[in-house]
């Protein structure tokens, strides 16, 4: 376990967050046979949440979302208090400066593409802030070419393949999280919560949209939390990462340390593989 | 042919549905995603009508909204008139008979919107008024027209709570299925059957578009696989 854990691991890091610190969870959960007691601190820009299925990633998702109230704990996104069981504190989802996408690709049966893709435009938890017309058209329109959906603006969510209903999801929180923030103010921004973003995308199209979607976030400074159990994909969003197991924190640290030596064992295993 | 009657029915009916949807929306939709306790006594209290005979309703309405009872000598004094045997109270017995007719049906359809595309929504930012209406109550249109079909059909037929209510009164209080009756005991065999014809044009009709609706629409049928 690495000393930076440590420090985030102490039940009192609330009171002593430091200015950097994006989001601070410290919570108890129980759900099924998984009891969740995660604590750590967001700090970088993109932070992967690496783990085996079934080992309480979603569920920290949801948390932080505000999907599922924790038995016990805080989750401290800036300045606010999203969740404090102690002071009965609990902000409902559509007010947190948070913005999610579940696994599953839920678009509006009824709405077209683009009508899907510009659902959450503009409903900042911060209205002063919000940006203009013209700003949010032309985000629009860069992430919907980011994510190769905008000659589908017209289709309906059933006309779509299901790589397509995936890149429309994830296009339509990252526009509602950039939007959220308004003209790219940094402090405050949206977090962007992804739950296995590229999980039904084949690698040509993850390579193109790892990079661009990086670059396209870290400008309009949107933080993201990402979940997933690929380590090539870890690596390639060389994040921050932290690692959970059993519903517990194992490690966090750069990708290089936490998940070194999983992919040396993973290149082996493709050496040693039939001829 | 008892056009005043016709006229009145079709006043009432649609009068009826226009309020009671009003009403059967944010109840649905509360009934829909409460549970405990409170969820149980309301859905029983919504559901009552179903199973007690409208005369028991009718009886009790009558009395309420009489000059025997507080409440009947105040609605007295709002309206100037009883309440009873008009078509103000009428309207409220219609009311009070058919909620479980609109209610029902948006209850199930609320309850079939899979709870992901509700948290899709809330995690876009958008406000519980906003999922409800973009969101929610698109997907369960079909249970929408259900509602309203179902509270109009069941309005036009109404014959207890309006013979108990309201009497027999020409142009405010007898709807079709009460000229229809009157029509019987004087023995008027040839104008009772053309009445009993246009209720059963009036049923035939909602029927017909409820299960006739839905199918033409290609698009309903195929939000099942939209979903995974």
């Amino acid at each position: 376990m690495s000393d930076r854990l440590a420090s985030s691991n102490k039940p009192d890091s609330l009171s002593r967050r430091s200015p950097e610190q994006l989001l601070t969870v410290s919570i108890k959960h129980q759900v099924g046979a998984i009891s969740l007691d995660a604590s750590f601190a967001l700090t970088k820009p993109w932070t992967v949440l690496f783990g085996p299925s079934g080992s309480g990633k979603t569920t920290v998702l949801r948390a932080i979302a505000g999907f599922v109230r924790p038995d016990s704990g805080s989750i401290v996104r800036g300045e606010s208090v999203l969740v404090d069981r102690a002071s009965g504190v609990f902000v409902p989802p559509h007010l947190r400066p948070v913005r999610t996408t579940a696994q599953t690709a839920r678009l509006f049966p009824n709405m077209t593409v683009h009508s899907n893709v510009i659902y959450g435009v503009g409903r900042s938890a911060r209205p002063e802030n919000a940006g203009t017309t013209v700003d949010e058209i032309k985000i629009v329109d860069e992430i919907m070419s980011l994510f190769r959906i905008q000659q589908l603006t017209d289709r309906r969510p059933h006309q779509l393949s299901g790589g397509e209903r995936q890149r429309v999801s994830v296009a339509r929180a990252v526009v509602s999280a950039i939007t959220c923030q308004g003209a790219g103010q940094g402090d405050g921004a949206a977090l962007l919560l992804l739950d296995e973003p590229f999980s039904g995308l084949d690698y040509a199209m993850r390579d193109q949209l790892v990079d661009g979607l990086r670059e396209c976030l870290m400008r309009w400074k949107t933080p993201v939390l990402s979940v997933t159990h690929d380590v090539g994909e870890a690596f390639q969003l060389g994040a921050e990462v932290i690692r959970i197991a059993e519903g517990k924190i194992v490690q966090q640290g750069p990708v290089v340390d936490v998940l070194g030596e999983e992919r040396l064992r993973l290149m082996s295993q493709l050496r040693v593989g039939p001829s | 042919m008892d056009f005043e009657a016709l006229w009145l029915t079709l006043r009432l009916a649609v009068g009826t549905t226009a309020i009671l949807l009003v009403i059967a929306l944010p109840l649905a939709w509360w009934i829909a995603a409460g549970h405990g306790a409170g969820r149980a006594f309301v859905q029983s209290i919504v559901a009552l009508p179903l199973v007690l005979p409208p005369t028991v309703l009718g009886f009790y309405l009558l009395i309420a909204m009489g000059p025997l009872t507080a409440p009947g000598r105040l609605l007295m004094r709002v309206f100037g008139h009883p309440l009873a045997f008009s078509f103000g109270g009428l309207l409220v017995g219609s009311i009070l008979y058919s909620l479980p007719f609109a209610v029902q049906p948006l209850v199930a359809g609320f309850q079939a919107v899979d709870r992901g595309f509700i948290e899709a929504a809330a995690g876009l930012g958008a406000n519980p008024a906003k999922v409800f209406a973009t969101v929610v109550l698109p997907m369960a249109r079909a249970s929408l027209l259900t509602s309203a079909v179902l509270t109009f059909t069941h309005t036009v037929g109404e014959f207890g709570v309006v013979l108990m209510l309201g009497g027999n009164i020409p142009g405010a209080t007898r709807t079709l299925s009460i000229s229809l009756y009157d029509l019987v005991q004087d023995g008027n065999y040839a104008a009772a059957n053309r009445t009993a014809l246009v209720l059963i044009g009036f049923a035939t009709m909602a029927l017909l578009t409820i299960y006739l609706l839905p199918s033409m629409r290609k698009t309903d049928g195929r939000q099942a696989d939209i979903v995974r």
